[in-house]
C-alpha cells in the first residue's frame, strides 16, 4: 500500500537547517496496523503529514498504491487524499462552529456524495462510534473521549484504505484513550490500514509493529505478531 | 499614567503594521473628504460675505401673474429708483439703479479688449463697500467718469496709477478713469464685474433709456435696482412695504400681471435663487447640504471601518485584557487605554489627510470651479480640525473600547473566551451600512449622469456644427449687413450667414399682447420673441413641418411670423398656415411652422417661439462654416472680413455646440464631485472589507486548516469564505435601492426634462458592488485557502 525510499525532509530557518526526515525507508502493506515511536522532534508528525500529502518531502521516493506521487501537484494530491485517506489528530480538530453531525459530514459534502446518502453513512458511523445520541451538541459540549470519537468517526465515514493518527490518545485519559484504541483495532479489522503515531508503549501495543525513529531515521522495527 | 497608554498604544500600531496602515489610511482618506467638503461648504456659505453690508443689502425682484402662475423677475421700471428714494428716504441707505450686466469693448488708444461691466448709479461703490486702490468711493458722481477693477487696470494701463486717463466704452462713450478697485473675490456675486460707469452715462447715451426716462415709463421693466436698507430697518418689513409701489403706478391694462415687488436679500443671491410660483424654493443650497451629508457619511464610513477592524482584533487582545484585569487594571483605565489608541491613530490619520488635502486642493478647485485656499492660519479651522480628531476618536473609538474592556477575565485566561454573536452582527451591521452608502452614492452619480446625456443628446431642431455666433457689442456693424453677408461668402469661410436678436442659446426677450381667433380672452400669452434677418433658417438648419420659410421674393414676410411647434400648441391654433395674429397694432400671417430648437435649458421644454423678420433689432451674427475648409483657415478669414467692417472691434466668436455645451457645467459638476466621492466611499468600504476579511481568514484558519484535511477544494473555501461577505452586500443593496430610488426621483423633479431611473441602474450599482465584494474578499480567501493546512492545525 504504501512504499517509501530514502525520503528526506529539511526545514531551513535563517539560523540553522533542521533535517526532520533523514533517507527514511520502510513499507506498510495493506490491512496493516503500525505504530511509529520516537522522542519528541524525531520527525514522527512531519512523516506522517507527507504520508498524508499534507506537506511536500524534499526527496525520496513514496508510492501510494502503486502509484509514484512525490512529483503530485496539490490538486492531485488533495484528491488522493479525499478519496483515499482520513486523519485522527491528538488535538481532535473539530470545527467549534458545527454540530457533530455536520462534522462527520463534511468530508462526504467534499467528495460530492448525495444529501440522503449523507445522512445514512453518518448515521451508521455515529451508531458505530456510539455518540448518536450527540449528533446535535457542539464540539465543545462534549468530552475530550467523546470528542476523539467523532474525529474519528469523521476520518471513516468516506471509507478510506488509510487512516493516519498522530497521538489519538495524547489528550485523553486511559479509559478513553482504550475506547479509541479499540475503534481503531475494529477498523483494522474489517480491512483498514492504520498508521499511528504515539508516545505511549500501550497503545503500540494495539499494533501488528513498531517503528521506532530517531532524528529522522529508522531505528528498529519490532513486530508483534 | 497618560504616557504609559500612549507608550502602549504606539507600540500596538506598531506592532500591527498592516492593520494599522489600513485603519490610518482609511480614516486619513475619510477625513481628507470631509475636510475637502467642508472647506466646499464654507466657501459656498460665504458667498458675498466680502461686502461690509452684506446683511442689509438686497436685490428689488418681483413677482408677476399670467395663467394664474407667478413668475419672479429681476426687471424693474426706470421710476422706481427715484419713487424708492422720495418716498420711503428712511427705509433705505442706498438705492442704486444698474443696467444688467454685460460684455463690453474697452478701448484705450488702439488697446481694445473685452469686459464685463454695467452702468450703476454713485452709491454702488460704497453700498458694495468696493476695496479702491485708487481714487475713492464718489469716483461715479461725474457722468463721464468709469470706475475700473485692478485687473482691468493692469491690462489696459500697465503698473501706473490710471486716475485721469481717457477711455472710451463700447467705442462710443468717452470717459475718464476715476477709480481703481480690488477685484472681488471668487467667491461673490459681482467678481466678474470689471467696471462700473455712471447710471447718467447710460440714460443719456442710449435713447431707449432716455425714452422710458421722459415718459416715466413704469411698464418698461429693463433695469435692476440694488438697495441697502437703513441702519436698524428690518429686511422683510421694508420688503412688505414697497410691495405695490409699481403695481400702484400701471395703468390699468398693466395691473392684470399684479406685479409684487420684494427685497430679495444679498444672503440668499447665491444659494436660494429659485422661485416657483412666488416662493423661494432654495436652489445650490440643495448641493450644500447634499455634500455636506455625503461628506459625513464618508467619514462615517472610514469611522465604522476603525470600529470594525478594532472590535475584530479584539480577539487577539483579549489575553491581554485578562491579564491587565487579573493584575487590577479597572475597567476605566481600560477604556482609556483603548482610546488612547484610536486617539493616536486619529491624530496621525489627521496629519495625514491635512497633507493630503494641501497635496490634491488645486486639482479640487479645478473640478469644483473654487479658488479655495488652504486656510493655514484660520483659528476657526484647527479648532474644527481639533473638533473633527476628537469626535472621530470618541465615535471609532468608544465601540472597541466599551467593548474591550468589558471582558470577563476568568473566561479569557482560561482559554473558553470566544468572541460573542453580538460583536460578529455589530460588524456586519456596519459592512451593511458601509455598503448600503456606497451604493447609494453609485446609484446617484449614474443617475446624474443619465440626466446629463439625456439632456445632452435631445433633438436640438436645427444643426449646430460649424455654426459660430458673435455678439455685436458696438454699433459698428450697423447698416452693414449685406455686404458683410457677401464678404463672408466671397471669402468661402463661411457658406451663410444670418442675424438674429438673440444667440441661439437663449431666447432674450419675449412679448405678450398676441391676438388670435379662438383665443379666450383670460388667456394672457406670453411667447418668446427673435428677430431674425431673411437667411436665418438657411443658417441653421432649422425644419420646417409646416408652411415655408421667410424670403425675400415676398415683401409681405417683413409682417410675417414663424412659429415653433410648441408655441402652435400653446396658443391652441389649428391649421396655422395662412391665420392671422394680431400685435403690436398689426396684423401678422403665418407663413410656416418650425420644429422647436432648443435654445434655453435642456432640462425644460422648449419654449414657445415667434420668429419675424426686422433687421435693426438684431444682436448676434449667426455664421455656418464651409464644411470643405479647416476651422481655423475659416476663422483666420472671418476674422479679415470682420477687421475690414469694424477695425475697432475685437474678434469675439463662440462656437454654438460650445456654448451649449456649457448650459451642463453645472450639473458636469455636480456629476464630478459625486462621481469622486462616491469612488472614496468605494474604496474605504473596500479598506474596510479587506481588512475584515484578512481578520476572518485568520481568525478561521483553523477551520480552513480542518476543512482541508478532511477533503475541501480551494473553490469549496474560497465559496465559504466569500459567502458571508456576499450575503451582507446583497442585503446593503436591498436597502440602497429603495433610498437610492426616493432620492434620485427627487432630484429629478428639479428637472422638467427628465430622463427615466431604469432598472439596470440598480442592476448595474449591485452587480458592482458584489464583483468588487468578490474581488476583495478572494484575494484573502484563496490565501488562506492556499495555505497549507498544517501549518494553521499546528498552531493548536
Ligand atoms: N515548520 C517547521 N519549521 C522548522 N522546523 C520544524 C518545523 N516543523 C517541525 N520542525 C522540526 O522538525 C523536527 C521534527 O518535527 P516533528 O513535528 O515531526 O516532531 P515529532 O516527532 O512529531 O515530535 P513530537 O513527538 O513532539 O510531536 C523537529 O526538530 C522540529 O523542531
Ligand atoms: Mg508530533
Amino acid at each position: 500500500m504504501i512504499k517509501i525510499t530514502d525520503l528526506e525532509k529539511y526545514y531551513k530557518t535563517e539560523e540553522l537547517q533542521t533535517i526532520a526526515l533523514n533517507k527514511l525507508s520502510f513499507e506498510v502493506k495493506k490491512g496493516e496496523f503500525v505504530a511509529i515511536m520516537g522522542p519528541s522532534g524525531c520527525g514522527k508528525s512531519t512523516l506522517l503529514n507527507i504520508l498524508g500529502m499534507l506537506d511536500d518531502s524534499d526527496g525520496g521516493s513514496f508510492i501510494f498504491n502503486g502509484e509514484e506521487v512525490i512529483h503530485y501537484n496539490e490538486r492531485k494530491r488533495a484528491n488522493i487524499r479525499k478519496h483515499n485517506i482520513g486523519f485522527v489528530f491528538q488535538s481532535f480538530n473539530l470545527i467549534d462552529q458545527l454540530t457533530v453531525f455536520e462534522n462527520v459530514e463534511l468530508p462526504l459534502i467534499y467528495i460530492g456524495v448525495k444529501k440522503a446518502e449523507r445522512k445514512k453513512k453518518v448515521y451508521e458511523v455515529l451508531e458505530k462510534m456510539q455518540i448518536m445520541h450527540r449528533r446535535k451538541h457542539f464540539p465543545q459540549q462534549l468530552s475530550g473521549g467523546q470528542q476523539q470519537r467523532v474525529a474519528v468517526a469523521r476520518a471513516v465515514v468516506n471509507n478510506p484504505k488509510l487512516i493516519l493518527a498522530d497521538e489519538p490518545t495524547g489528550n485523553l485519559d486511559s479509559s478513553n484513550g482504550n475506547e479509541v484504541m479499540d475503534l481503531l483495532t475494529e477498523l483494522n479489522k474489517q480491512g483498514t490500514t492504520i498508521i499511528m503515531v504515539t508516545h505511549s508503549e500501550h497503545d503500540a501495543k494495539f499494533s501488528h509493529r513498531i517503528i521506532r525513529m530517531l532524528d529522522g531515521q529508522k531505528v528498529i522495527e519490532n513486530s508483534l505478531i | 499614567m497618560i504616557r504609559n497608554y500612549f507608550k502602549i498604544a504606539w507600540r500596538n500600531l506598531i506592532n500591527n503594521k498592516g492593520y494599522s496602515a489600513i485603519n490610518i489610511g482609511g480614516l486619513a482618506l475619510g477625513m481628507a473628504v470631509v475636510i475637502l467638503i467642508g472647506l466646499w461648504i464654507h466657501d459656498e456659505i460665504t458667498f458675498d460675505q466680502n461686502h461690509k453690508n452684506y446683511e442689509d443689502i438686497a436685490q428689488v425682484l418681483v413677482h408677476k401673474t399670467a395663467n394664474g402662475k407667478k413668475r419672479t423677475r429681476y426687471t424693474m421700471p426706470y421710476p422706481l429708483g427715484n419713487e424708492l428714494r422720495a418716498k420711503y428716504n428712511e427705509d433705505f441707505e442706498h438705492v442704486v439703479m444698474s443696467s444688467f450686466h454685460s460684455d463690453n469693448i474697452l478701448s484705450v488708444g488702439d488697446k481694445n479688449i473685452s469686459k464685463r461691466g454695467g452702468f450703476m448709479e454713485p452709491d454702488a461703490l460704497k453700498m458694495l463697500s468696493l476695496n479702491m486702490v485708487y481714487g475713492n468711493w464718489d469716483g461715479l458722481k461725474n457722468p463721464n467718469s468709469i470706475v475700473i477693477s485692478q485687473a482691468t487696470a493692469k491690462v489696459l494701463f500697465g503698473g501706473k496709477n490710471p486716475i485721469g486717463e481717457l477711455m472710451t466704452i463700447s467705442n462710443k462713450l468717452d470717459v475718464q478713469v476715476t477709480g481703481v478697485y480690488k477685484n472681488m473675490p471668487f467667491n461673490t456675486t459681482f467678481n466678474k464685474l470689471e467696471f462700473i460707469a455712471p447710471w447718467d452715462l447710460y440714460v443719456s447715451s442710449y435713447t431707449w433709456v432716455k425714452e422710458s426716462r421722459d415718459n416715466n415709463m413704469w411698464d418698461n421693466s429693463s433695469y435692476q435696482l440694488y438697495v441697502q436698507i437703513a441702519n436698524g430697518s428690518n429686511m422683510s418689513s421694508v420688503s412688505s412695504k414697497i410691495k405695490n409701489v409699481v403695481y400702484d403706478h400701471l395703468p390699468e391694462y398693466g395691473k392684470k400681471s399684479h406685479p409684487e415687488l420684494f427685497l430679495f436679500p444679498m444672503k440668499d443671491w447665491h444659494l436660494r435663487s429659485n422661485w416657483k410660483d412666488g416662493v423661494n424654493t432654495g436652489g445650490f443650497i440643495q448641493y450644500v447640504w447634499l455634500f455636506g451629508i455625503i461628506g459625513l457619511f464618508v467619514l462615517l464610513l472610514a469611522c465604522i471601518n476603525f470600529m470594525n477592524l478594532s472590535t475584530a482584533q479584539s480577539e487577539k487582545r483579549a489575553k491581554e485584557v485578562g491579564i491587565r484585569k487579573s493584575i487590577g487594571s479597572s475597567k476605566r483605565q481600560l477604556i482609556n487605554q483603548f482610546l488612547s489608541e484610536s486617539f493616536l491613530s486619529v491624530v496621525f490619520a489627521l496629519i495625514l489627510a491635512l497633507i493630503l488635502v494641501v497635496l490634491v486642493l488645486p486639482a479640487f478647485n479645478q473640478l469644483a470651479d473654487k479658488q479655495i485656499r488652504f486656510p493655514y492660519n484660520n483659528l476657526y479651522f484647527c479648532l474644527l480640525s481639533s473638533g473633527i480628531v476628537i469626535a472621530t476618536s470618541l465615535i471609532a473609538g468608544s465601540y472597541p473600547a466599551l467593548y474591550l474592556s468589558s471582558f470577563r477575565p476568568v473566561n479569557v485566561l482560561k482559554g473558553t473566551f470566544k468572541t460573542g454573536n453580538s460583536a460578529s452582527y455589530f460588524r456586519k451591521t456596519l459592512v451593511v451600512v458601509q455598503f448600503t452608502v456606497s451604493i447609494i452614492l453609485v446609484v446617484g452619480t449614474i443617475v446624474v449622469e443619465k440626466q446629463i446625456d439625456h439632456s445632452k443628446n435631445r433633438p436640438m431642431g436645427y444643426e449646430k456644427n460649424g455654426l459660430v455666433m458673435l455678439e455685436k457689442v458696438t454699433e459698428d456693424y450697423k447698416g452693414k449687413y449685406n455686404v458683410l453677408r457677401n464678404d463672408l461668402k466671397n471669402s468661402k469661410a463661411v457658406i451663410e450667414m444670418s442675424e438674429s436678436s438673440s444667440p441661439l442659446t437663449d431666447i432674450w426677450s419675449s412679448g405678450g399682447g398676441f391676438k388670435w381667433a379662438g383665443k379666450s380672452p383670460d388667456f394672457i400669452p406670453n411667447i418668446g420673441m427673435i428677430f431674425i434677418g431673411h437667411d436665418y433658417g438657411k443658417t441653421i438648419g432649422w425644419e420646417l413641418t409646416k408652411g415655408r420659410d421667410f424670403s425675400r421674393a415676398f415683401p409681405t414676410d417683413s409682417t410675417a411670423f414663424i412659429f415653433n411647434e410648441a408655441a402652435i400648441k400653446y396658443m391652441g391654433i389649428e391649421n396655422p398656415i395662412g391665420k392671422i395674429v394680431r400685435w403690436n397694432s398689426q396684423d401678422h400671417k403665418i407663413i410656416g411652422v418650425v420644429k422647436d430648437m432648443l435654445a434655453e435649458s435642456p432640462f425644460k421644454p422648449v419654449k414657445q417661439a415667434v420668429y419675424m423678420i426686422q433687421y435693426e433689432n438684431t444682436s448676434w451674427i449667426n455664421l455656418k462654416l464651409n464644411p470643405k475648409k479647416s476651422t481655423s483657415a475659416s476663422l483666420a478669414l472671418i476674422e479679415t472680413v470682420l477687421k475690414k467692417h469694424a477695425p475697432n472691434v475685437p474678434f469675439e466668436y463662440q462656437f454654438v455646440d460650445q456654448s451649449f455645451a456649457k448650459k451642463f457645467v453645472a450639473e458636469e459638476r455636480i456629476r464630478t464631485l459625486a462621481s469622486i466621492f462616491a469612488l472614496f466611499a468605494i474604496f474605504i468600504s473596500c479598506l474596510g472589507l479587506f481588512g475584515l476579511a484578512s481578520f476572518m481568514a485568520e481568525q478561521r484558519s483553523k477551520e480552513i486548516g480542518i476543512r482541508k484535511v478532511v477533503g475541501a477544494s480551494i473553490f469549496n473555501l474560497w465559496k465559504l469564505l466569500s459567502k458571508d461577505f456576499v450575503k451582507l452586500v446583497m442585503l446593503a443593496c436591498i436597502i440602497a435601492i429603495p433610498i437610492a430610488y426616493y432620492g434620485m426621483r427627487n432630484w429629478l423633479n428639479n428637472y422638467e426634462y427628465q430622463t427615466n431611473i431604469s432598472w439596470w441602474v440598480f442592476a448595474i450599482s449591485g452587480i458592482g458592488a458584489l464583483i468588487i465584494t468578490l474581488l476583495t474578499v478572494s484575494f484573502q480567501a484563496i490565501k488562506a485557502a492556499i495555505t497549507n493546512p498544517i501549518k494553521s492545525l499546528k498552531a493548536e
